[in-house]
C-alpha cells in the first residue's frame, strides 16, 4: 500500500505547523520522519492516521483518497510513544481488541491472537495486565495489537523514545526485521537520527513544517541538501568558514595544510575527538577512530595542520 | 522467531462487517447528535438548578433597594450571628489544619495495625448525615452528657461540631501530596546537617503548604455555612449562640424572605470570597516554589 | 525519632478517636440502650418508616440523575475544553461552598408559588415547595459536583491515547466509550456515586426549608430524626440516627474499596 501526501497544510490556531508537505511513500518501505522537536512530524503522522484533521491537501492510501475518511476506516495500525495500553484489559484482550470489533469468530480469534503473541514473544503474558509488563514488553504488545487487524500501513510515533538504551536497540532491530518480513508500508517518527539511519529505507527530514530533504540514509548524509540537514544528521564542524564533517578532516604534520594547535583531546573509547584551534582563531574538531588515535597519539599543545579529505583521497 | 509463518496470514485483509446506523449518517452522525443533545441538556440542568436560583437570590435581596438590604445585613442579630460563625469556623479550621496535617502524616509516613480503619474513619464526616452528628454531640456534651460537661449554647460546642465536620477536608487535601513527595529533598537536607524539625519546617511544610491552604479554605467555606451538626448544640439563642445559617432559617420561616435573602447574600459572598482567597494564596505559593 | 513518631501516632489516634469514633459508637450505644427487641420495634414506627420511604424515593431519582450529569459533564470538560467548559467547571463546584440553608432558600425563591417560575409551574401542577420534586432538586444541588470532582482528574491524567488507539483499531464512538472510557473511570465513578448517595440521604438544612418538614408527607429520615429530638423523643431519634450511621459505614467501606482499587491503578503508572 503506497502512501501519497499532497500539499498537506496544518495550522494550530495561527501557527503554521505543516507547510505544503508532499511525498510519495513506496509500498513496503520503512520511511523515517526525522526532525527536531516541533518540526511537525508527529502531527503529520497523526494526520495520515486520521487522528487530526488537516487544513488543506490530500492524503491517499493505495490510491484511495482518505482525506475525509474516518480513522477507524483507514485500515492503519498506530503505535504511540506511551504505548497507550488498554489498562483494564489483559494482554490477550488488548491484542484481540481490533479483531473483536471485526466480529472475528472465537476460535479463529484465539488462534490469531496466540500467533501474534508468539510473534512478539509475549505468549507467557497473555493473561497478565499491562501494568505487569516492562516498557519493552508493552511496546511489543502495542505492535501486536496494531498488527492484529492486518493494517495496510503501520504508523509508529517515536515508539522507542521511552525505553532505556539497550532495550531500545534490541527492539529497533527487531522491528526492522519484522517490517522486512511482513512488507507492510511503515512510517516511523523519530528525532533520533542514528535510529532513523539504522533502520529506515528512506528518510524524510522535516524542519519547521517543511520537508528539507528526502533520500536514503547514505544520500542525505553524504549529499545533504542544506546546512540544516547536514548539521542535523551528523557531527559537523567548521574549517576555513566551510561546514564539513569532523571525520573528513585529516590530521597531518605541520606544513601540509592549515596550521593549528591541539587544545583538547577527548577520549570516548570508540572514537577520539581532537579539538584544535587554527592560527586565525577558528575552533574545529577532528574525529579519529580508535585505531587512528593510537597510531597518531595526539597530545594537547601539539602543532598540527589540517586538510579536508576528498573522495579522491579515498582511493589513494 | 516464527515471522515467516505469519507473513502470509498477516498480509491478507479480513472482510469488514456491514455498517448499521446509515440513517443517522453513520454511527458518527448519531454520536454527534447525542453529543449536542447531551451538552444542551447539561447546560439546562446546570442553569435550572444553580444559575437561576442564585440569580433569584440576588434579585430578591436587592428587590427592596440597597437600603433595605443593608438594614437586614447589619441588624445586631445578623452581625452577632455572622461574627460567631466566622470565629468558630476560623478556630475549627485552624485547629483542623494542624490536626489534619498530623493525621495525614500518620497515615502516610507511619505503619501500624489498624491504619486502614483510621483511614476509613477520617471519611466518616463526609458520609455521616450532619443531623446525626448534631444530635449526638448534643447528647454527648450537653445537659445529659455522660461526661458531665455542658458546652451547649457556647462557641466551644459550635467549634467542636465544626471540627468534626471539617476534619476530612484537610486530611484528604494533604494526603495525596504527602504520598507523592519522595524523600529525596528531605534526605538531601538531612545530609547537610539539618535536624528533623528543621527539615520539616524548611522542606516538607513548604511543599505541603499549597494543598494545606486549599484544604483549609474548603473547610472554612463549608464551616461558615454549616447547619445540621451545629444547630442542636448551639441552642440557637439569638445574639448569644446563633450561627448565621440558623439565623437565615428563622428569617425565612417567619416570612421575612427579603431579610433572609439579604443575609444569605452576605454569607454567600463571604464563603466564596474565603474560598477564592485561600485558593489564590495557595496557587501563589505553589507557583513561587516552581 | 522513633519515640516522637510514636507520640504523634497516639495523639492522632486519640484525637480522631475522640472526635469521630466516639460519637459513632455513642449513636449505636444509645439506639441499643433498651435492648434489641425495643430497637426493632422502634424501627417499625410509622412516621419513621414513611420518612425512610421518602428518603429512598429521593435517592432513587436524584443519584442516577447526578451520576449521568457528572460523568457526561466531566467528559465534556476534559475532552472538548472551551471557555464554556471552564465556566461550567467553576460553576459546578459552587454548591460545595454554599450553606444548605441558603440552597433551600434560593430554590424557594426561584420555584415557590410566589417565586420566579412558581406560578407558571403551579399552573402545570408542578409544586416545588413542600413536595417531592423540591426535595429532589435540593438533593441534586447539594451533591452536584461530587461525581465530576472524582472523574475529571482521572480523565485528565489518562489522556486520550487509549481512545485514539481504539479508533485506529476500528471501534466506533459508542464501543470506545463502553469498552475503554467507562472501564477506566469505574472506580472513580463508584467513589463519586457513594459520596453522592451519602450526601443525598444525609441532607438536612436544604430539605428542611424546601419540604416544610410536614410529618408523614414531606419528612425525610434526617428531618424525622431532628423532629424526634425537638419533641424530646430522643430514643426514637437515635434509632433513626443509628440506621443512617449504619448506612454511612457501608458507604465508607465502598469508598475504601474504591480508593484502594484506584490506588492499584496508580501504582502501575509510576
Amino acid at each position: 500500500m503506497t502512501i501519497s501526501l499532497n500539499g498537506v497544510t496544518k495550522y494550530f490556531g495561527r501557527d503554521l505547523v505543516l507547510d505544503d508537505v508532499s511525498d510519495d511513500v513506496p509500498q513496503g518501505s520503512l520511511t523515517a520522519l526525522l526532525g527536531p522537536s516541533g518540526s511537525g512530524k508527529s502531527t503529520l503522522l497523526r494526520i495520515i492516521a486520521g487522528l487530526e484533521p488537516l487544513n488543506s491537501g490530500h492524503i491517499e492510501l493505495g490510491g484511495r483518497d482518505v482525506t475525509n475518511v474516518a480513522v477507524r476506516d483507514r485500515r492503519i495500525g498506530f503505535c504511540f510513544q506511551d504505548y497507550a495500553p488498554f489498562r483494564q484489559l489483559s494482554v490477550f484482550d488488548n491484542v484481540a481488541y481490533g479483531l473483536k470489533v471485526q466480529r472475528v469468530p472465537k476460535a479463529q480469534l484465539r488462534r490469531e491472537v496466540d500467533d501474534l503473541l508468539s510473534l512478539v514473544r509475549l505468549e507467557a503474558f497473555a493473561n497478565r495486565y499491562p501494568r505487569q509488563l516492562s516498557g519493552g514488553q508493552r511496546q511489543r504488545m502495542a505492535l501486536a495489537r496494531a498488527l492484529a487487524i492486518k493494517p495496510e500501513v503501520l504508523l509508529l510515533d517515536e515508539p522507542f523514545a521511552a525505553l532505556d538504551a539497550q532495550v531500545r536497540g534490541e527492539l529497533r532491530s527487531w522491528v526492522r526485521e519484522l517490517q522486512h518480513e511482513l512488507g507492510i508500508t511503515t512510517i516511523l517518527v523519530t528525532h533520533d537520527q542514528i535510529e532513523a539511519m539504522e533502520i529506515a529505507d528512506r528518510l524524510v527530514i522535516l524542519n519547521e513544517g517543511r520537508i528539507e530533504q528526502v533520500g536514503t540514509p547514505d544520500t542525505v548524509y553524504d549529499k545533504p541538501a542544506n546546512d540544516f540537514v547536514q548539521g542535523f544528521l551528523g557531527p559537523m564542524t567548521v574549517l576555513n568558514g566551510v561546514a564539513c564533517r569532523p571525520h573528513d578532516i585529516e590530521l597531518c604534520d605541520v606544513g601540509l595544510g592549515i596550521d593549528a594547535r591541539v587544545t583538547d583531546v577527548v577520549r570516548l573509547g570508540f572514537e577520539v575527538r581532537v579539538v584544535v584551534q587554527t592560527s586565525s582563531g577558528e575552533s574545529s574538531w577532528v574525529q579519529l577512530t580508535h585505531a587512528e588515535a593510537q597510531r597518531r597519539s595526539p597530545f594537547i599543545g601539539e602543532h598540527v595542520s589540517l586538510r579536508v579529505r576528498t573522495t579522491a583521497d579515498l582511493f589513494r | 522467531m516464527p515471522v515467516l509463518a505469519l507473513s502470509t496470514e498477516l498480509s491478507k485483509p479480513t472482510e469488514q462487517p456491514p455498517r448499521k446506523w446509515r440513517l443517522f449518517g453513520g454511527a458518527r452522525g448519531a454520536a454527534r447528535v447525542v453529543r449536542v443533545a447531551g451538552k444542551s441538556l447539561a447546560v439546562t440542568y446546570l442553569s435550572l438548578l444553580v444559575l437561576i436560583p442564585i440569580a433569584a437570590l440576588a434579585t430578591n435581596a436587592f428587590s427592596k433597594g440597597l437600603g433595605s438590604f443593608w438594614d437586614a445585613a447589619t441588624q445586631r442579630e445578623s452581625i452577632d450571628a455572622l461574627r460567631l460563625t466566622l470565629l468558630c469556623a476560623l478556630a475549627a479550621s485552624l485547629l483542623n489544619a494542624v490536626a489534619g496535617l498530623a493525621t495525614a502524616w500518620v497515615l502516610v509516613r507511619d505503619r501500624f495495625a489498624g491504619q486502614g480503619i483510621l483511614n476509613a474513619i477520617v471519611d466518616l464526616p463526609f458520609a455521616l448525615p450532619t443531623v446525626v452528628a448534631g444530635v449526638t454531640f448534643y447528647t454527648l456534651y450537653g445537659p445529659l452528657s455522660p461526661f458531665h460537661v455542658n458546652i451547649t449554647g457556647s462557641w466551644i460546642g459550635i467549634t467542636v461540631a465544626i471540627m468534626f465536620v471539617t476534619l476530612p477536608f484537610t486530611v484528604r487535601s494533604v494526603q495525596p501530596v504527602l504520598e507523592s513527595l519522595t524523600f529525596n529533598a528531605e534526605s538531601a537536607a538531612a545530609t547537610l546537617g539539618a535536624s528533623p524539625v528543621r527539615v520539616f519546617r524548611t522542606i516538607t511544610l513548604p511543599a505541603l503548604a499549597p494543598a494545606l491552604l486549599t484544604g483549609t479554605g474548603l473547610a472554612f467555606a463549608r464551616a461558615v455555612g454549616e447547619y445540621g451538626s451545629v444547630v442542636f448544640i448551639s441552642n440557637n439563642l439569638p445574639y448569644r449562640s446563633q450561627v448565621a445559617s440558623s439565623y437565615i432559617y428563622s428569617l425565612a420561616t417567619s416570612g421575612q424572605t427579603n431579610s433572609a435573602a439579604s443575609v444569605a447574600v452576605v454569607l454567600l459572598v463571604l464563603a466564596l470570597a474565603l474560598l477564592v482567597a485561600f485558593s489564590y494564596v495557595s496557587r501563589r505559593i505553589a507557583r513561587a516554589r516552581g | 525519632m522513633r519515640r516522637s513518631s510514636m507520640i504523634l501516632r497516639v495523639v492522632v489516634l486519640l484525637y480522631v478517636g475522640a472526635l469521630v469514633g466516639l460519637p459513632l459508637v455513642f449513636v449505636f450505644q444509645q439506639a441499643l440502650i433498651h435492648g434489641l427487641g425495643t430497637f426493632f420495634r422502634a424501627l417499625g414506627d410509622h412516621q419513621m418508616d414513611t420518612a425512610m420511604i421518602l428518603t429512598a424515593k429521593v435517592a432513587l431519582i436524584a443519584v442516577p440523575l447526578n451520576v449521568l450529569f457528572g460523568v457526561g459533564v466531566s467528559l465534556w470538560i476534559v475532552r472538548h475544553p472551551s471557555w464554556l467548559t471552564r465556566a461550567i467547571d467553576t460553576l459546578i463546584d459552587i454548591p460545595l461552598a454554599i450553606s444548605p440553608i441558603i440552597i433551600g432558600l434560593v430554590l424557594e425563591l426561584a420555584y415557590a408559588q410566589n417565586g420566579w417560575f412558581g406560578s407558571g409551574l403551579a399552573a402545570l401542577g408542578w409544586h416545588v415547595m413542600f413536595s417531592l420534586p423540591g426535595i429532589v432538586m435540593a438533593s441534586i444541588f447539594v451533591s452536584l459536583p461530587l461525581v465530576s470532582r472524582q472523574v475529571i482528574p482521572l480523565l485528565r491524567e489518562m489522556g486520550n491515547h487509549q481512545e485514539q488507539t481504539a479508533a485506529t483499531l476500528g471501534a466506533g464512538p459508542v464501543r470506545i466509550f463502553c469498552t475503554i472510557t467507562m472501564r477506566s473511570i469505574t472506580w472513580a465513578t463508584a467513589y463519586g456515586v457513594s459520596l453522592t448517595l451519602a450526601r443525598v440521604i444525609g441532607e438536612y438544612g436544604a430539605v428542611l426549608i424546601i419540604s416544610g418538614n410536614i410529618a408523614l408527607v414531606t419528612q425525610t429520615l434526617t428531618l424525622n430524626i431532628g423532629a424526634n429530638f425537638d419533641n424530646f423523643n430522643d430514643y426514637q431519634g437515635f434509632v433513626g440516627a443509628a440506621l443512617l450511621a449504619l448506612a454511612s459505614i457501608v458507604l465508607l467501606l465502598i469508598l475504601g474499596v474504591a480508593r484502594h482499587r484506584e490506588r492499584k491503578r496508580h501504582d502501575y503508572l509510576a
